[in-house]
């Protein structure tokens, strides 16, 4: 019988490195802001009840009726209950950007250079994506 | 034989019976409860049914992202621009917690995810641009269509655990797209190479549109590729799946998050209740009967499917 060998090359492994510490990391902060949010620990930007009461409207009513924080402005409302649980998701949308900085810099320690580009590009995109250029982002 | 099939087919259609004759009760039930119901009530809810559909998800194979934005935005009062949010981030978060230990066992394939994840990374921004901006009925249309779609691809797939690949094409070659991994159930390395890869990107850009589009994690459409279409083995396609899955929700997310359609107040007691029910269904995956509760999630998607298509044609609101 065959003992288990791992395959895993060395940009594998400082790309999970980063992912399993970046994710653990956005779990406890989604789960800690949640808790601030829910239990009132930091005033709120909207009272709960006015989020509940809107939330069957379209994304674009739901924010011309009731001015909770979301995309970047969530940033200028720090010190509130709501933004901090709201930054805490947009942290978790950073966790694959880290892990592919990790990848494209491995790649280019390998000198291989299709992945090296494509990790970049990859990463462009996404950053592309998270400036809210493309969805006229706040 | 025939019996065993057919008494595995009572549950799933006692279900679906019940769903198709109740539409009165569970619309006026659900016009009074919206209107009484604390906020509290139905966030503890939330937590409380996706952990439940963590669990079932894990034990019938299938991404909880999928099951989220149909039943959800079926059967609770928040709009479908939130719940398709929620479910890209309740994908997001389960592919990025099981991604680390595939990487590491060499299951998952970076090079093949990333080699297809860069231009459905595109498309799904351009899915979520154009489903947002989509009036309500015709996105539970097509929703509908999608998930009854999807139900029969799951209904009707039969993969292939190592596939055979007599010569590798040269797109593949140049991307470096090959592998070896460890089986545990041959107990032996297994080599695998692909064939198809331009055919494989071309289905990419139509998955990461769809996944964009409704907020679906798209494991039911990336491993039947990356298997059937590519002929990478199915460990292999599994797990890259989770990769490409990560890539593509995150660029869509971004999407969502810029145009105000994810609450916290909503996405994390999903996120929360899917991750730990994925856990518990994980540790339960070998004492229950897969098949049967893989029989009983195909039918509540078919469900859920069907539901949005009525209200998409304005026939069950």
């Amino acid at each position: 019988m065959k003992q288990e060998t791992v395959h895993a090359d060395k940009v594998q492994l400082a790309y999970a490195a980063i992912l399993s510490k970046a994710t653990t990391l956005s779990i406890v902060f989604v789960i800690l802001g949640y808790v601030v949010y829910i239990f009132q620990l930091l005033p709120l930007s909207v009272p709960i009840e006015q989020v509940s009461e809107n939330w069957h409207l379209r994304a674009s009513e739901f924010h011309q009726n009731i001015h909770a924080p979301f995309g970047w402005n969530a940033l200028s409302d720090f010190g509130k209950g709501d933004a901090l649980s709201y930054i805490s998701i947009l942290y978790l949308g950073a966790v694959t950007m880290f892990c592919l900085v990790a990848a494209g810099f491995a790649f280019l320690k390998e000198k291989n250079v299709i992945y090296t580009v494509i990790s970049f590009v990859q990463l462009l995109v996404l950053i592309f994506a998270a400036t809210g250029i493309i969805s006229g982002g706040h | 034989m025939v019996l065993k099939n057919i008494r595995d087919w009572i549950v799933p259609s006692v279900l679906l019976m019940l769903f198709m004759i109740m539409p009165e009760i569970a619309c006026a039930a659900e016009t009074a409860m919206v209107a009484d119901t604390a906020w509290w009530v139905w966030v503890l809810g939330l937590f409380v049914f996706t952990f439940l559909l963590g669990i079932v998800a894990v034990i019938a194979g299938v991404g909880g992202g999928v099951l989220y934005v149909p039943i959800v935005s079926s059967f609770f009062p928040f709009h479908i621009d939130f719940v398709r949010g929620t479910g890209l981030l309740v994908a997001l978060a389960g592919a990025l917690s099981a991604g680390a230990p595939l990487l590491r066992k060499g299951l998952a394939n970076l090079k093949l995810a990333l080699s297809m994840s860069l231009i459905g990374s595109i498309s799904s921004i351009a899915g979520a641009l154009v489903g947002l901006a989509l009036p309500e009925n015709v996105i539970q249309l097509s929703l509908g269509l999608t998930i009854l779609g999807i139900t029969v691809i799951m209904f009707l797939s039969k993969n292939s655990a190592y596939p055979q690949i007599e010569k590798p094409d040269s797109l593949s070659q140049v991307l470096q797209i090959y592998g070896i991994y460890y089986d545990e159930h041959l107990k032996k390395d297994v080599n695998w190479q692909i064939h198809r890869t331009p055919v494989g990107l071309v289905l990419f850009i139509v998955i990461g549109f769809m996944a964009g589009m409704f907020g679906l994690g798209a494991g039911w459409a990336n491993v039947p590729v990356f298997n059937l279409v590519l002929g990478a083995p199915l460990r292999v396609s599994v797990a890259t799946s989770v990769f490409v899955l990560s890539v593509n929700d995150t660029a869509a997310a971004w999407v969502y998050l810029h145009k105000g359609a994810v609450l916290p107040l909503i996405a994390v007691p999903s996120v929360a209740g899917m991750m730990l029910g994925t856990k518990i269904g994980a540790k339960l995956l070998t004492k229950v009967h897969t098949n049967v509760v893989r029989r009983v999630v195909i039918t509540l998607l078919g469900v859920a499917g069907l539901r949005a298509l009525l209200k998409g044609l304005g026939i069950w609101n």
